[in-house]
């Protein structure tokens, strides 16, 4: 996993954050906070699709790092494989709490691709992450989970296998179906395609 | 990094969604609840060690005295107890109801005032235009009354 491990001169390693932080040492763990916070925001922000959800999970997955930073084992694991994997945990309680709600209350308005020159190629991609956002919250959970890490998180099949547990085979095989399941909710919901063309072309006038 | 060649329109999303979240990052309000919570939970870990003798001798201090209440309440109850067995006399009845007292068994005494009608059922018969009786009620250890003593 790209950038797990860093050891240059003034950049700690995580294994060496994670016993300071056992140890008790709050920078340490602020350190280890900022340097990975953001693969689990993003991770719980597309598995659950909640904005509020993925906050939640950030905290929880810190807090477990906060209680058993003294259990982890660098020899085992990379530190993202194992914050991936407390993350997974926190999401699947997180939905199996919320699994009578249907949510997704990030527009991505906040967040949209870099501004073309042309405003409706810029509207069509916006419309276009939106709707890959919306399959994507609407796979089975073992199918989105591939394609978060690996499609997304530019996490290795290898690693992917390590955090999912289960074997790479398994990790090529769901990727192949998720990718399928989502090529035809994207072209389901593209049935619209021509509405959206007529808004962009609007748009661009 | 990996897109899927088949579907070129999927792989243009996952290619911009990917770009996105990149840039994305939680808030600046869970990073403070998140160390919010870490100096919480070290504040209440990082005791100094003499105010750890300390609490340690409170502690000692607060057990014996709450033995020392403990044993002075115990004789008190005990001899709340013994007091109306020496002072019954002679003119009092005593109404054994249920398992006979035995020696040294902790019983309470309970007084209660009764229907003077509620005794002719169990065989003492009230002064006449008595309405109401004192009586003391010997209760055993284990709730259940043993005897009844009315005093005439």
């Amino acid at each position: 996993m790209r950038g797990a491990q860093r050891a240059t001169a003034g950049d700690p390693a995580d294994a060496d954050l994670m016993r300071r932080t056992a140890q008790g040492d709050r920078d340490a763990f602020a350190l280890l906070y900022r340097r990975h916070h953001a693969i689990v925001y993003r991770f719980a922000r597309l598995m659950t699709g909640s904005i509020s959800a993925a906050e939640d999970i950030v905290q929880e997955v810190f807090l477990v790092v906060m209680r058993d930073a003294g259990r982890y084992d660098a020899t085992r694991a990379a530190l993202t494989t194992y914050l991936y994997g407390v993350a997974r945990h926190q999401t699947r309680r997180r939905l199996a709490r919320d699994r009578h709600f249907v949510a997704f209350d990030g527009d991505g308005s906040e967040a949209c691709p870099p501004v073309d020159d042309d405003p409706a190629a810029m509207i069509e991609r916006r419309e276009s992450v939106q709707q890959l956002r919306r399959a994507i919250v609407s796979l089975p959970r073992k199918y989105r989970e591939v394609i978060v890490l690996c499609d997304l998180q530019d996490v290795t099949y290898a690693d992917a296998a390590a955090v999912l547990g289960c074997a790479i085979g398994t990790i090529r095989s769901r990727l192949y179906r998720a990718r399928h399941l989502l090529g035809q909710k994207m072209a389901g919901a593209g049935a619209s395609d021509e509405d959206r063309q007529r808004l962009a072309m609007r748009c661009a006038v | 990094m990996k897109s899927p060649h088949w579907d070129p329109h999927l792989a243009s999303a996952l290619d911009d969604l990917r770009e996105v979240e990149g840039h994305v990052k939680a808030p600046p309000r869970v990073e403070a609840a998140v160390l919010a919570a870490w100096d919480r939970t070290h504040a209440a870990r990082t005791v100094s060690p003499s105010r750890q003798r300390w609490q340690r001798v409170a502690a000692v201090a607060a057990a014996l005295t709450i033995s020392l209440g403990l044993a002075q309440l115990g004789r008190a109850l005990q001899q709340t107890v013994r007091t109306p067995a020496l002072e019954a006399n002679s003119n009092d009845t005593l109404l054994l109801v249920g398992e006979p007292i035995l020696r040294g068994e902790p019983v309470r005494v309970v007084r209660m005032r009764i229907p003077a009608s509620t005794l002719v059922g169990l065989g003492v018969r009230a002064g006449s235009g008595v309405a109401q009786v004192d009586v003391d009620v010997i209760v055993g250890e284990d709730g259940v009354a043993r005897a009844i003593r009315v005093g005439m």
